[in-house]
C-alpha cells in the first residue's frame, strides 16, 4: 500500500497547466484540489461517473491531457465505462483509480476481497494498465504513461485515511466549482472557438 | 424511424456542427445510428451503458464539443442518476434525442406490460427531475424542433429530451 496524498503529490508536480483533472468525490478531491489549486479541475464527481466524464473531456481537447482520478467504489458503480473507454481509446486519456479497498469509514469494497481492478480493465480491453503499490510503483508506471501519450489504467493500492488538509468547499463541489472549472477552460487558447460552442 | 427522418436529422446535426453522437443502439433508432455511424462526419460512439453514456456527453458537452445521446425511454430510465447529477447539481447542457418507447403509437411489438411500464413513468421521470422535454411526432416540425431543442438546452444550460414518436419514429 501507498499513500495517496503522496502519489498525488508526485502528480501534481509531473502536469503542466495545460492538463485537465477530474476528480471521483471522497479524499481524492480534496487532497488533489490542495495540491492543485491552479487549472481546469472538475472535482467530486459522484460514483460511477469520474472516468467517463472525463472521456468526455478527453474528446472535446484532443490535444490536452486528461487525468481521471477516480477512486475503487466509483468505478465499481459502473464497470461498463471501462469497455467504452477502451472502444474509443483516447491517446490523451490517464485514469487513476484510488484503490483503499473500502466505502470511505464504512466497510471494505470488493476490492478489499475478490475484485482485481486492473484485470477488469485489461479485460475490458484496456492495454496500457498496472497496479501501483508504491511510490517507486507509481514513479516507474505513471511517468512514462504521461510523457508516451497512450491510454492508460493504473490502480493505486492506497492506504486508508485522508490527508489533513484545508480547502474551500465551494472549490469542491457543485455549480460554483463547476463555473471555476468552465473559466479554466475559457482562459486556456485551444478551447474551441466557433460560437455555438461558447455558451456553456 | 424511415429514411426521411433519418435524412432529416442527420442534415440538421451536420448543420448545428453537432459531430459527436453517443449512443447504446435501440431498435427505433438504429436506422439513424447507423447511418451515422458510417458518416465521416461525425464521431460515433457506442456506450455500453447509458448511465456513462450520458457523463461523457455531459463531460463533452462541457468542454464545448457538440453532441447529442441518442437513446430510448429505457435508456432514460437507466441513466437517471447521471441527469440527476449533470441536470439537477452542475447545469450542463445534454442534448438527447429518444424514442418515445411507450406511446401509444409504439408498433415495435415488445410486451404491452413493458410499454405500459415505459408510458407511465417515462415523463413522470423527467419531470422529477426537472429535465425539459418536448414530444415530437409530425415529420413536417422536425427540423424546427430539433434546432429549437438544441439552442434551448445549451440557452438553459440543462439536459434536454426531445421525445420522438408517432409519424417521426414509426
Amino acid at each position: 500500500m501507498v499513500s495517496r496524498f503522496d502519489c498525488l503529490k508526485l502528480l501534481a508536480g509531473w502536469l503542466d497547466e495545460h492538463a485537465i483533472t477530474v476528480t471521483a468525490r471522497g479524499p481524492n478531491a480534496r487532497e488533489w484540489a490542495y495540491l492543485r489549486p491552479g487549472g481546469a479541475n472538475f472535482h467530486s464527481l459522484n460514483l460511477g461517473m469520474c472516468l467517463s466524464f472525463a472521456l468526455g473531456l478527453s474528446l472535446a481537447y484532443p490535444r490536452r491531457q486528461v487525468i481521471a482520478l477516480d477512486s475503487d467504489g466509483s468505478l465499481l458503480l459502473d464497470t461498463s465505462t471501462l469497455v467504452t473507454v477502451a472502444a474509443v481509446r483516447p491517446a490523451n486519456l490517464l485514469a487513476l483509480v484510488m484503490d483503499n479497498q473500502s466505502y470511505a469509514d464504512m466497510g471494505p469494497t470488493a476490492t478489499a476481497s475478490h475484485a482485481d481492478l486492473e484485470s477488469m480493465a485489461r479485460g475490458a480491453g484496456i492495454q496500457r494498465t498496472g497496479t501501483v503499490r508504491s511510490e517507486d510503483d507509481f514513479t516507474r508506471l505513471v511517468q512514462p504513461a504521461l510523457r508516451e501519450k497512450e491510454l492508460g489504467f493504473f490502480v493505486v493500492k492506497a492506504e486508508p485515511g485522508k490527508a489533513r488538509v484545508e480547502v474551500d468547499s465551494r472549490r469542491l463541489h457543485g455549480r460554483a466549482m463547476k463555473e471555476a472549472f468552465v473559466e479554466a477552460l475559457l482562459r486556456h487558447p485551444d478551447h474551441p472557438k466557433s460560437q455555438t460552442r461558447r455558451d456553456v | 424511424m424511415d429514411q426521411e427522418t433519418v435524412g432529416i436529422i442527420i442534415e440538421t446535426l451536420k448543420e448545428q456542427n453537432i459531430d459527436l453522437v453517443v449512443t447504446l443502439p435501440e431498435e427505433p433508432t438504429y436506422p439513424l445510428t447507423e447511418q451515422i455511424r458510417r458518416d465521416p462526419f461525425f464521431t460515433a460512439i457506442t456506450v455500453a451503458g447509458e448511465n456513462h453514456g450520458i457523463s461523457l456527453c455531459a463531460g463533452a458537452s462541457l468542454g464545448g464539443r457538440n453532441c447529442v445521446f441518442v437513446t430510448g425511454i429505457a435508456g432514460l430510465l437507466v441513466g437517471s442518476w447521471s441527469l440527476a447529477q449533470m441536470g439537477v447539481l452542475y447545469g450542463i447542457p445534454v442534448f438527447i434525442l429518444a424514442s418515445y418507447r411507450g406511446d401509444v403509437s409504439d408498433r415495435s411489438g415488445i410486451s404491452g406490460d413493458q410499454l405500459n411500464m415505459f408510458n407511465q413513468v417515462g415523463e413522470p421521470m423527467l419531470s422529477a427531475l426537472k429535465i425539459p422535454y418536448r414530444i415530437v411526432e409530425e415529420k413536417p416540425k422536425l427540423k424546427r424542433k430539433l434546432v429549437d431543442a438544441y439552442g434551448a438546452c445549451r440557452g438553459f444550460g440543462s439536459p434536454l429530451v426531445l421525445l420522438l414518436t408517432g409519424d417521426v419514429l414509426w
